[in-house]
């Protein structure tokens, strides 16, 4: 068994386990961050206003949780957390292909066409996958993970209730909510294959036991969503927008890196 | 036949919470939500952002009997000539204990007893 | 919010002859500082005046969270991502406090949160007039929390012994917020104006941009200026305590020294403190400008109006969707 890692000083002695270690924060940092930054945009405009508030707490946890995840990396030499979230290039950014899509037509501050049933859908598997991974992650041998693992699910089970309450709700009322949820679940069947794994280093993560293996993680992640979903495609998942993992990202990145860093830009030396 | 008309997504909510195992029951605000569920789901984070909670009712309104306008201005007042309902109208008792060098048992002294020594 | 109902002088009578007795129950009540609850009997004038007052006041809350939230997702850290957030997410809350007494005000006229949305997106219902202007730089996202928040905040707490409780209690739990929000707002503020040569010329830009706008924050002194103006009502009936000077000069007081000890300049040279007669000086806002801006002809209503309406039609199928379904013969 790997020996259990208390530091970061400690894990940049092995250039291997650090490398995997890093890269699979920078999945866990760049998935939450994205799915923030993707909520944040809907901001005053849920359903109702009461949705809309509590819609807003989860954006802001998640985004707590991303910055916990960007500390872990600059204590591991990769720089300032702020400069990590806002400045890396497209090809840098590990998360999700299907997280940075964009949560309709339109743009939140023109004609923002966006649909509930994507944000219901993709929260709602993000949150599943999120679960998952976090319980293999109190186990991880890099212990500063393991402890914000913890810390993380202590509010994340809320995030998860809510998202699977509402899909619940919806693919069990009328033929038009089903039928808009069912649509945006063959969807993202096409596209959140890159979400279940781990990117090049997957088994060098498994082998210094940072997290469990790709074949758990989705055997767990599909037990649940089988137990939630009415009607799932009966094929393997797909990663039809590119693999995030991997730095191959869509142009919905581009447009959320435009944005989310346009202030950071004007001037990265400044303080904000 | 049935219907489904929006504006009955719209249910009154009232919102109560707990704070600590202490505290009691306490009314925050209502809400509109669709169903007991959405209700729920939504509560806390719309009243108890900033502070702590152990519990949470929702209830729907219609479900609640308070009191009328007219009820709350007759049924809540009542006459001051209630002493014997409370130690205000026992007082003379410490006076007469301590002649007999004793001392009373009011309300300070009877909750110290939770803790008894073990000998 | 400002004391300025458009149409306010077109509220019903106060009260029927046979009310007379109930008219006279409600006044000392009112009188002697006790608070007037949803279900009591109350004159038609205060319920309308009260429904005017906190369905702007919520609509403006939620409408006020559209300004702000534009600078949301482009905050320039994560403690400035996280902070905006909470804030313009509470923005949303407090419309939602206020809504929901508003409601219950309008229940006996068998109306709802639908009529209100719909009242906002047909006209009818107006918001307040710094939610019409622009935000068009980093700075404003910092000027909207400190000095259109601490406008806010001056004419809230004003009311924080209202007559209705419904209203008061909304108010205490907003105005506890708001404090965050003061901060929030002086937070960034503070780092720009302490920033590099570009940071504090936005800053400047913006308060000179959002100078008039803050003075009309209050409304009108008078009902001459405008033609309109509630304010006596709301004082008669213990709602709010000073009119709309006294409340604009309190803001003047407290946040102009604060300007300029962080180097703002006020586009108005003949700004000053009048020592003898103990108030700021000011040149008039464009009174006849905030009349058409708070019609919805403002620079940016007809642009959040659309992000409303967009985000209420679009989301008309969830609300189907979940509504109970209702039995009908």
């Amino acid at each position: 068994m790997t020996k259990r890692i208390e530091t970061a000083d400690e894990a940049k002695q092995d250039a291997a386990y650090s490398e995997a270690l890093k890269e699979l924060i920078y999945q866990m940092a760049d998935d939450d961050f994205i799915v923030s930054f993707r909520g944040s945009e809907w901001l005053g405009l849920a359903p109702h206003i009461e949705e809309d508030v509590a819609f807003s707490s989860i954006t802001q946890n998640t985004m707590g949780h991303a910055v916990m995840y960007y500390n872990l990396l600059e204590e591991l030499g990769e720089g300032d957390a702020d400069a990590l979230a806002h400045a890396r290039p497209l090809e840098k950014r590990r998360n999700a292909v299907y997280l940075e899509k964009q949560n309709g037509d339109g743009s939140y501050l023109k004609e923002p066409y966006f649909d509930w049933a994507l944000t219901v859908v993709r929260h709602y598997f993000y949150e599943v996958l999120k679960k998952v991974k976090l319980e293999a992650l109190t186990k991880s041998s890099y212990v500063p993970l393991a402890n914000i693992a913890q810390k993380v699910l202590m509010e994340q089970p809320y995030h998860l209730a809510h998202w699977k309450l509402w899909i619940r709700q919806l693919q069990n009322s009328n033929e038009d909510a089903k039928s808009r949820i069912n649509m945006r679940i063959v969807e993202a069947w096409k596209e959140f294959g890159d979400a279940l794994e781990l990117g090049t280093k997957s088994s060098e993560m498994v082998q210094h036991e940072l997290i469990a293996g790709e074949e758990f993680l989705q055997k767990q992640w599909l037990n649940e969503v089988k137990a939630t979903v009415m009607s799932l495609p009966t094929y393997p998942l797909e990663k039809g927008l590119g693999n995030g993992r991997n730095g191959k990202h869509s142009a919905d990145l581009k447009q959320a890196i435009k944005i989310f860093s346009e202030v950071y830009e004007s001037d990265r030396e400044a303080v904000w | 036949m049935t219907a489904q008309d929006e504006s009955n997504f719209y249910k009154e909510y009232e919102v109560f919470s707990k704070r600590s195992t202490k505290a009691p029951i306490q009314h925050q605000f209502s809400l509109l939500a669709p169903n007991d569920e959405l209700a729920m789901m939504m509560a806390q984070e719309n009243f108890m952002r900033r502070e702590d909670v152990i519990d949470v009712w929702v209830v729907p309104r219609a479900h609640i009997r308070s009191m009328t306008s007219e009820e709350r201005s007759t049924w809540t007042k009542r006459l001051d000539n209630k002493s014997y309902r409370t130690t205000k109208g026992y007082g003379y008792l410490r006076k007469k204990w301590r002649e007999k060098e004793q001392g009373m048992l009011d309300e300070k002294e009877i909750m110290s007893w939770k803790e008894v020594n073990k000998s | 919010m400002y004391n300025y109902i458009p149409d306010g002088d077109s509220v019903a009578k106060a009260y029927t002859e046979e009310d007379q007795g109930k008219y006279e129950v409600f006044m000392e009540r009112i009188n002697n500082g006790e608070k007037i609850e949803a279900d009591d009997w109350m004159p038609e004038d205060y319920r309308q005046a009260l429904i005017k007052l906190i369905s702007m006041h919520g609509i403006s809350e939620i409408m006020g969270a559209l300004p702000e939230k534009e600078w949301v997702p482009k905050a320039p850290t994560l403690k400035r991502k996280l902070g905006i957030m909470a804030k313009v997410q509470d923005e949303m809350g407090h419309g939602q406090l206020l809504l929901r007494v508003a409601e219950d005000l309008m229940k006996p006229y068998g109306r709802t949160r639908e009529n209100l949305i719909e009242d906002l997106l047909n006209g009818d219902l107006k918001f307040h007039n710094v939610f019409h202007m622009p935000t068009k730089t980093w700075a404003d996202a910092g000027m909207v929390g400190w000095m259109v928040d601490g406008a806010a905040i001056i004419s809230q707490t004003n009311m924080l012994d209202a007559s209705y409780g419904p209203y008061q209690r909304a108010l205490q739990r907003i105005c506890a917020e708001e404090v965050f929000h003061a901060q929030h707002g002086e937070a960034i503020i503070m780092a720009l104006a302490e920033g590099t040569k570009e940071q504090r010329e936005i800053l400047q830009e913006s308060f000179s941009r959002w100078w008039p706008s803050l003075l009309m924050f209050f409304g009108p002194a008078s009902a001459e200026t405008t033609g309109s103006s509630k304010q006596d009502i709301m004082i008669k009936y213990r709602i709010r305590k000073s009119n709309n000077e006294e409340l604009r000069q309190v803001f003047l007081n407290k946040y102009l020294p604060r300007a300029f000890s962080l180097g703002l300049t006020v586009p108005d040279e003949t700004v000053h403190y009048d020592k003898e007669n103990e108030r700021w000086i000011y040149q008039q806002p464009d009174w006849n400008e905030f009349k058409q801006i708070i019609k919805n002809k403002g620079p940016m209503s007809k642009e959040r109006l659309r992000l409303r309406e967009i985000a209420y039609e679009k989301n008309r199928w969830v609300r189907q969707a979940l509504a109970p379904q209702v039995i009908s013969s």
